[in-house]
């Protein structure tokens, strides 16, 4: 089993395809991300607040092109609130004005009340800018592996360890 | 070749591309499902009062109080692949410089879920039975999506960033509702129509205006 190591030629070319893979997955994701104009085109929902539409662990896929008409009150968004670098998932409950400077406001459908208290100090509305994406669509549960590893930090290190095992043990 | 490592990745494997087949499956099936919804919604009363928008706020503003009835029939929105359906009723009007309205405010919502979806909803334990039962046996219930609402009080009350929004002109309501699929494409009220998927049939109300702030002693309360 350990042959490979004894042999470094093959140790280098499992070494270059394990790299092969993980830019591969990179170069898809970075690819995405042009093709719907958002900085992150996927997100797992990290909370609630929109239950029971989105439960935590639910995968959701972003938008943020305005190609037909402007984001408007009812779509379901994720922002950023100034200086905070949360992204939160939550609807679009009221718009003021047109253009990129209306002024909105959002809530979850799970909380009683809107996000006013959520904003940074000062702040009563967030505007387009803010906003990294609406969803258009939902894939149930699958990013929940990701709130295992951000909540159990040592899942990572295991997990590397795993794959980079794998890649350089197994033959071929 | 055959070690247990390459079992289990070939087992792995086939399991999520056949999981993933079956979603996408799944999700091109609301194609199928001709979508007819209707809706008629009528202003009731309207008024507007002086209020805080909450106990902490320093100044007070005006706060539109809107009031009606509607009746909708969304229960072809119910398939296999609907896990709830958001309906939610705005008002919108224009600004004094444009015509075309641009500003919305939601006025009153509801989530009404599949029954398959019951078990998500947050309620109480007493509402949760109630709702169980309401459609015992059957994971799919159509029969959700028909709404009747007399002179229903909004959920929300408006407010503006200016703060006055008495006598504002040209308002109307509108109902729209939101899709969220089990898996696929979330839809909201389409705009054009699409093979079996056709527009709202009503659901806009009449044109009114909001009337002057109504002058009363005991009006501080807001939700």
């Amino acid at each position: 089993m350990l042959s490979a190591l004894g042999n470094p030629r093959q140790a280098a070319a499992q070494i270059l395809n394990f790299g092969l893979i993980l830019s591969t997955a990179f170069m898809m994701w970075k690819g995405l991300s042009v093709i719907a104009d958002s900085p992150s085109p996927i997100v797992v929902v990290l909370s609630g607040s929109m239950e029971p539409a989105f439960q935590r662990g639910d995968l959701l896929f972003l938008w943020n092109r305005n190609f037909f008409e402007e984001t408007k009150v009812g779509e379901i968004v994720v922002y950023n609130v100034k200086g905070k670098d949360i992204p939160i998932v939550h609807r679009l409950v009221r718009k003021f004005g047109l253009g990129p400077k209306a002024k909105l406001l959002t809530k979850g459908d799970n909380n009683p009340t809107d996000d006013t208290e959520l904003y940074a100090r000062g702040q009563d509305f967030i505007e387009r800018e803010d906003i990294i994406g609406s969803v258009v669509a939902y894939i149930p549960f699958v990013g929940y592996v990701t709130i295992l590893l951000s909540e159990h930090p040592w899942l990572k290190t295991v997990m590397l360890g795993i794959m980079g095992l794998v890649v350089v043990l197994q033959r071929e | 070749m055959h070690s247990t490592l390459v079992r289990t990745q070939n087992v792995f494997g086939f399991f999520t591309t056949v999981a993933f087949v079956v979603a996408a499956l799944i999700a091109a099936s609301d194609i199928v499902a001709s979508r007819t919804p209707k809706a008629s919604v009528v202003v009731k009363d309207v008024s507007v009062v002086m209020g805080r928008a909450n106990y902490y706020a320093k100044k007070k503003e005006e706060f539109a109080n809107i009031r009606f009835s509607m009746s909708a029939d969304l229960s072809s929105l119910f398939t296999w692949n609907t896990k709830q359906v958001f309906v939610y009723v705005s008002a919108s009007w224009p600004n004094s410089t444009s015509s075309e309205p641009s500003n919305e405010a939601v006025i009153w919502d509801t989530i009404i879920t599949n029954p398959s979806a019951d078990h998500l909803q947050n309620i109480g334990p007493a509402a949760m039975k109630k709702l169980k039962r309401s459609a015992k046996g059957k994971p799919i219930d159509p029969s959700r999506g028909k709404i009747e609402l007399k002179n229903q009080k909004p959920k929300y009350q408006v407010s503006v960033p200016s703060g006055k929004i008495a006598h504002t002109n040209d308002v109307v309501l509108e109902v729209h509702y939101n899709v969220q699929p089990w898996v696929g494409v979330l839809t909201w009220t389409p705009q054009i129509e699409f093979l079996g998927w056709k527009k709202m049939k009503g659901g806009v109300s009449k044109v009114f205006s909001l009337p002057a702030v109504k002058v009363k002693k005991d009006s501080t309360k807001k939700n």
